[in-house]
């Protein structure tokens, strides 16, 4: 009799242990910036959309269709995922520095050298890139070097301030990728640029 | 005789120079960034200890113990960051807009992830996927968590 109730009980749990282990839950947060995507989450039975923050949805298997959508409270989120959240690196930020000409930085550039100080020091970062840039005025050799040139002097006006220069990386692209599609020996101020990337 | 021999040297010198620089480019996908505790990658059946700053390659997995946990970024400003008793696997990267080559696949097989999605995702919504073993999540510039047991 004993015995019978043991293996009862085994079942019982291996029921249960089945029903909880496997399965996926994804859950839609809003970007760093307050904004929110969309996701589709979906297996060979069907699949669901989601566009709300804060709204989750549950998959037991790949044969079975996913959950509608639901909304999760903040602190059942955060029970589950704080671990992972709490080692989330900051994202990567992007600077771009204009040019009046060669390598003269346009006053509103200068003046954009504290925040990009800032953002290497709030991500401890050391893994930096300065990318140069020209218009298409010039030949390609000549904006190559220009190009260079630029990417150069950023790097070493953040130096100057302190970078450690070990962690900049610079590469140039003369006037081959512009932000702004022109013409050949076109003069076009947004094209005249360097891009440092923070990571 | 030997100047001409010295000259050949040196071009050689030059061009190797910067040979693996071209090579290694498009194989580091990403970093590690922050981590703690026990984290380890698997690559090409090897296993590493992960380091802080260490280059993150396609094909790597990336493994935390009951104490670990790792945050990573990719190439394309995607972060993703994972918590203790997890393993992911960067099956797909590509990232050369110029070229239009675009690709970001990451397998979760278990754990809890979060998963910001980068510059691919803004250019090619479709070509970016994060599969679990039971399901496949597509998206469109966003924020996600995602746990799989």
């Amino acid at each position: 009799m004993l015995n019978r109730l043991r293996i009862a009980t085994l079942f019982v749990l291996i029921l249960v242990i089945s029903g909880c282990a496997g399965g996926t839950m994804v859950v839609l947060t809003p970007n760093p910036d307050g904004k929110t995507g969309s996701i589709t989450v979906s297996n060979q039975a069907g699949g669901v959309d989601i566009k709300s923050p804060y709204n989750a949805t549950t998959v037991k298997n790949s044969t079975e269709s996913p959950n509608p959508p639901s909304e999760l409270s903040r602190d059942t989120i955060n029970t589950i995922f704080s671990e992972a959240l709490s080692i989330e690196p900051k994202p990567p930020v992007h600077f771009i520095l204009y040019f009046e000409k060669d390598l003269l930085l346009t006053s509103d550039s200068v003046k954009l050298l504290p925040e990009i100080l800032i953002a290497i020091k709030e991500r401890s970062s050391t893994d930096i890139s300065v990318i140069g840039h020209t218009d298409t005025v010039g030949s390609r050799e000549y904006n190559m070097a220009l190009s260079i040139n630029r990417a150069n002097s950023v790097r070493d006006l953040l130096v100057t301030k302190g970078v450690n220069l070990n962690h900049i990386k610079t590469t140039s692209h003369g006037k081959e990728n512009p932000l702004i599609k022109t013409e050949d020996n076109v003069n076009e101020p947004r094209n005249r640029r360097v891009e440092v990337v923070v990571r | 005789m030997r100047s001409c021999l010295l000259i050949i040297f040196a071009l050689i010198l030059v061009l190797f120079r910067n040979l693996p620089c071209m090579a290694a480019n498009p194989d580091h996908v990403g970093v590690v960034k922050t981590m703690a505790g026990d984290v380890e990658i698997s690559r090409k059946g090897i296993q590493l200890k992960a380091q802080a700053n260490m280059r993150l390659l396609k094909g790597d997995q990336i493994m935390t113990g009951n104490n670990g946990k790792v945050g990573m970024i990719f190439e394309d400003d995607t972060v993703i960051s994972i918590g203790p008793n997890s393993k992911i696997v960067i099956e797909d990267f590509m990232f050369q807009p110029n070229e239009k080559k675009l690709s970001f696949v990451a397998r979760i097989i278990q754990g809890t992830v979060s998963y910001l999605s980068g510059q691919i995702a803004k250019l090619a919504p479709s070509l970016v996927r994060i599969e679990t073993p039971h399901a496949t999540i597509g998206m469109r510039g966003t924020h996600i968590l995602v746990k799989v047991d």
